[in-house]
């Protein structure tokens, strides 16, 4: 009961957030001297990467609690693809929203830089990750592979980030990472950037605690299939095996059982 | 079936990055430096739109000059309509190849600064308090 209360409240704290975003960013903070009104984007896309960094770092350390003997638990497990599953939607609307940034600013919906084939591949990777989790497997077999599977697709999250630093891109240099330093963004437009990455982390926080929950309940159901097949089985043979008792030692009451048998 | 689509992917995206990112594109220093070896080979070259150089040209598209780094330029003919944010003092990265003295180009990719400055931060509110 607290646990669903807390649900709740977390939802409706992020929706009010994103509304927030929303009006900031769109009716309050000033256009971009260069980019004009392109820069609202600027509210949306880098926070919704950061939640995708974020959610792949908790399925990281959810696969090494479960990976490591003292910590295993398939309650980790289901931490680690919920998880997974909100930072592949994250990636997704990464991709969708720098491409729609993109297409006015550079001139181009795509381009084959570092920072965007990295995140491709992220993308990617993490799809694997779930498609892996599709292979019928014991849970505990399924855990340990994905697992192992979450941390190495995990190499990539630096990867993306460096990216900018390491290779020449197309794509700006970090606007986060170097606040304070070079960069610059005008008061406003930084609390409103603040507020963007407080909402959508909420957001994900909502997303994987509830997606967390179905992978119980799911779990729950399971067993209780699992309950109700085995009983069913035993039942059979317990039957069976007094069948088969009444045909190896049969009484004078059961001569008609027996004709049928013989016949 | 989905493991083997997945991989699929992914070798198709390493291997476009491996062949595009690593190097995404030339300075125009080092475009100059290899002109000779560049020959009329198709590359991504980046600069600064030179102030006062831009002209509309015949084919829809632009000409103008593109500063390097030590201040060299190389004239760019482009044939492509530039996108929205195309202006001077802005780096851009240009596809196409040298033709002669000039870079003939048919894509040009905007690369804008990770700076956010408001649009006209000294405006003078109006009595109601919203900026004009």
């Amino acid at each position: 009961m607290t646990s669903t209360l807390l649900r709740k409240a977390v939802g409706v704290t992020s929706l009010l957030l994103v509304a927030a975003t929303v009006v900031m960013g769109l009716f309050v903070t000033p256009p971009d001297v260069v980019q004009g009104n392109l820069a609202r984007l600027l509210y949306v896309h880098p926070p919704v990467a950061w939640v995708a960094y974020l959610a792949y770092g908790v399925t990281s350390i959810a696969s090494g609690l479960y990976l490591w003997r003292p910590t295993r638990s398939l309650k980790w497990d289901r931490i680690a693809v919920a998880s997974a599953e909100v930072g592949v939607v994250f990636t997704g609307l990464t991709l969708v929203t720098g491409s729609i940034w993109g297409r006015p600013a550079w001139g181009v919906w795509w381009t084959w830089d570092a920072r965007l084939t990295t995140t491709a591949i992220l993308f990617v990777l993490y799809l694997g990750y779930l498609a892996l989790r599709r292979i019928p497997l014991s849970p505990e077999v399924r855990a340990k592979r994905s697992a192992v599977a979450a941390l190495i697709a995990f190499i990539d999250v630096p990867i993306v980030h460096e990216s900018v630093v390491w290779w020449r891109t197309l794509h700006q240099g970090a606007t986060v990472a170097t606040l304070g330093a070079n960069t610059k963004v005008h008061g406003i437009m930084a609390w409103t950037l603040l507020l963007g990455f407080i909402a959508f982390t909420m957001v994900y926080i909502w997303m994987a605690m509830v997606r967390y929950r179905v992978e119980t309940m799911s779990a729950e159901l399971e067993a209780t299939q699992f309950e109700a097949w085995e009983a069913e089985r035993l039942a059979e043979s317990t039957t069976g095996d007094e069948a088969i008792g009444r045909l190896l030692d049969p009484s004078p009451g059961v001569q008609s059982d027996q004709g049928v048998a013989r016949r | 079936m989905p493991i083997l689509v997945i991989a699929a992917a992914l070798g198709f995206l390493i291997a476009k990055g491996l062949g595009n990112s690593l190097v995404y594109f030339r300075t125009v220093d080092e475009a100059l430096a290899l002109k000779a070896k560049l020959g009329t080979t198709t590359f991504r070259l980046e600069g600064v739109v030179k102030p006062h150089t831009v002209t509309t040209n015949s084919s829809g598209g632009v000409d103008f000059q593109l500063v390097g780094q030590d201040g060299r330029t190389i004239s760019i003919v482009d044939t492509a309509n530039p996108p929205e944010l195309f202006q001077p003092n802005l780096p851009v990265v240009l596809v196409g190849h040298f033709q002669g003295n000039h870079f003939l180009s048919d894509q040009i990719m905007v690369k804008h600064s990770a700076n956010y400055i408001a649009a006209h931060p000294n405006r003078v509110a109006t009595v109601n308090g919203k900026k004009l």
